[in-house]
């Protein structure tokens, strides 16, 4: 047996949200983390001059690759920006509507798009597990035109409903919730990237929409791992799994340290033309 | 509910404490205890923090342990056993798990933090009280009180269950009659500020991005400024466009060179990735008490823990290797 290719559930994702990136739209991320990874490899990809701004202040910063070991702690992350500000002014400049997309990361999600950061369990004041908190999450979500979340696909992260909401999605999901709430008009999530499978949210009911799966999964496995059942579109796309191309500027031009090579291994084989997923480790986080 | 006209509806409000705004009270307290004068600031992290941290004050500090953060002044505050501190952790790294590890903690305001089994178990010991907010809402927090109003409209907070845990408020904005959320201002007792440069009467500077050090600095009563760099106030007065925070603000200098270790002040030295595996493993291993005897307790100061605990030649090292100086010093 001849493994094709293997990757992490943790690089799918990362692959997946850099195709999605356009070099003419400003993204905004928080400090280090998947999101920031993807807007690299679209750098390396297909987007060489895309430009972000970081929840500290840092706006377009040409930071070099290799990233890093330790970025929270590196004063290379803001290398090269055109400007260093503070935390106040760019989230001036998502509230003014320049920042097209935020890109994060979440712990849980609901079919609306709502997520959590902060703490699993029922009881606020002693959690089962706590998290550090939304961080610049909320104020990305609630401000970038449009949100695009990165996490794994599982029933305990696609819950019915959250331990927490750290962070807005479209909230009950009902017509004009955010600005009810006092967000600004026109924003929300707009993708869920996972390893398997790529989200949407309908226009109407503003509920989750399952818009491509992965060949070597299926619509079932999909809906298997969420606690909701979001819609399935019409005409579900095929989401290409990372090319061998993608996979090595990642782990040997952007990140040779390893921080991606995280989650679960995801290996395929070639069979008949096809790659088929011959290999998954059992998912054992949470 | 909806406005008659001649009063703002409350739409909805967390439940989260917060100590009431106070603008008067902040004027009142620059009247009276902030020196006009130019005069000479600098003292030892020992009086500064005797002076000017007490029990139960609210503390803030900017940025965090692990980058440009005052983590001398954390350790000496720890060394000095203050108790009962309520923390703005905005973007914070694990400042607040030391400060809590040493019992200085009882309430913190979260943006984000480091959390692991010291947080968690004082939570859950009931000797630590977590309130909810965001990294950008405790900054605009700090807006707030920087500029001497009560609270800011923000158009973000709302909907989730951070509001339903924070002091914030969602009102029909009388302008647009759209909802808008309220956040109240934070004046803190105390700011611990780290910077790169400083003159003897506070005059300072902050080289590279940040997250709130000038809100910061201006919304607290008290401001002490470690710096890794005493300069000349000529030197000051030659780039007046690089002095971020006036000295009038200022009521302590701290002269603290390596100021941040562990963190890194970029630019000038790399973070000590040693340091932070072995704090990290400390509290995996529920060792930190033997943490803190180690970098705090036995050894008498900032200075005393550098020459004794690290040693000139990884403190040379840590500066050899922070190649990227472009954009700070240059």
């Amino acid at each position: 047996m001849t493994v094709a290719l293997a990757f992490t559930t943790n690089e799918a994702a990362i692959v997946y949200t850099a195709r999605m990136m356009e070099e003419d739209r400003l993204y905004f991320v928080a400090i280090g983390g998947p999101p920031l990874l993807a807007i690299l490899l679209s750098k390396q990809l297909h987007a060489p001059k895309i430009a972000y701004v970081v929840e500290d202040g840092t706006i377009a910063p040409e930071m070099p690759v290799p990233t890093p070991a330790f970025m929270v702690g590196a004063g290379l992350a803001s290398s090269r920006a055109v400007a260093w500000t503070d935390m106040n002014t760019v989230d001036f400049h998502a509230g003014l509507g320049y920042l097209d997309y935020g890109v994060l990361a979440a712990v849980q999600i609901d079919e609306y798009g709502n997520f959590n950061s902060t703490f699993l369990g029922d009881d606020f004041d002693r959690p089962a597990r706590r998290f550090g908190g939304p961080g610049g999450a909320t104020e990305i979500a609630s401000l970038c035109w449009r949100t695009i979340l990165m996490t794994r696909l599982d029933r305990r992260k696609f819950v019915r409903k959250l331990d927490f909401m750290s962070s807005p999605g479209y909230l009950d999901g009902s017509a004009g919730a955010r600005e009810r709430a006092g967000m600004p008009s026109e924003t929300g999530p707009y993708r869920v990237v996972t390893e398997r499978a790529i989200f949407g949210f309908d226009e109407e009911t503003r509920r989750m929409q399952l818009l491509s799966v992965a060949p070597w999964s299926s619509v079932d496995e999909v809906l298997g791992q969420m606690e909701f059942q979001p819609l399935v579109a019409a005409d579900l796309g095929s989401l290409d799994p990372p090319t061998e191309d993608e996979l090595s500027i990642l782990r040997a031009d952007i990140d040779p340290g390893g921080r991606t090579i995280s989650g679960d291994w995801i290996q395929l084989e070639e069979f008949g033309g096809r790659l088929r997923r011959v290999a998954e480790s059992t998912p054992t986080r949470g | 509910m909806a406005s008659n006209g001649k009063t703002i509806a409350i739409l909805d409000e967390g439940v989260g404490a917060y100590r009431p705004p106070d603008p008067d009270g902040m004027r009142r307290h620059v009247r009276d205890n902030k020196d006009r004068r130019l005069v000479d600031k600098r003292m030892s992290e020992q009086d500064a923090v005797a002076r000017f941290v007490a029990d139960g004050n609210y503390v803030s500090y900017d940025t965090n342990t692990w980058r440009r953060g005052p983590s001398s002044l954390m350790r000496e505050i720890i060394r000095q056993g203050r108790r009962d501190l309520w923390l703005a952790a905005k973007f914070s790294m694990h400042d607040a798990t030391l400060l809590t590890a040493g019992g200085c903690v009882s309430k913190i305001d979260v943006g984000w933090m480091e959390v692991g089994s010291v947080i968690t178990e004082a939570m859950n010991a009931g000797r630590l009280k977590l309130y909810e907010w965001t990294n950008g809402a405790l900054a605009y927090r700090h807006l707030a009180g920087a500029l001497g109003v009560p609270f800011l409209p923000l158009r973000y907070v709302g909907g989730t269950s951070v509001f339903r845990n924070s002091g914030a408020k969602l009102i029909e904005d009388p302008y647009t009659g759209q909802a808008v959320c309220l956040v109240p201002a934070v004046n803190p007792d105390v700011a611990l500020i780290h910077v790169n440069q400083c003159d003897m009467y506070g005059n300072a500077r902050i080289f590279g991005p940040g997250l709130a050090p000038v809100e910061t600095a201006m919304a607290s009563k008290r401001v002490i400024i470690s710096t890794e760099e005493i300069i000349g106030t000529d030197e000051i007065r030659k780039h007046p466009g690089a002095t971020t925070i006036p000295y009038y603000i200022v009521d302590a200098v701290v002269h603290a060179p390596f100021g941040c270790y562990p963190g890194t002040v970029p630019g000038l030295y790399r973070a000590d990735l040693q340091h932070l595996m072995e704090f990290g493993v400390a509290q995996a291993q529920k060792k930190m008490g033997d943490y803190l005897e180690k970098w705090v307790y036995s050894v008498l100061s900032h200075t005393d823990m550098l020459e004794k605990r690290v040693g000139i030649e990884k403190l040379n090292l840590l500066r050899a290797e922070e190649t990227h100086t472009e954009g700070y010093y240059t």
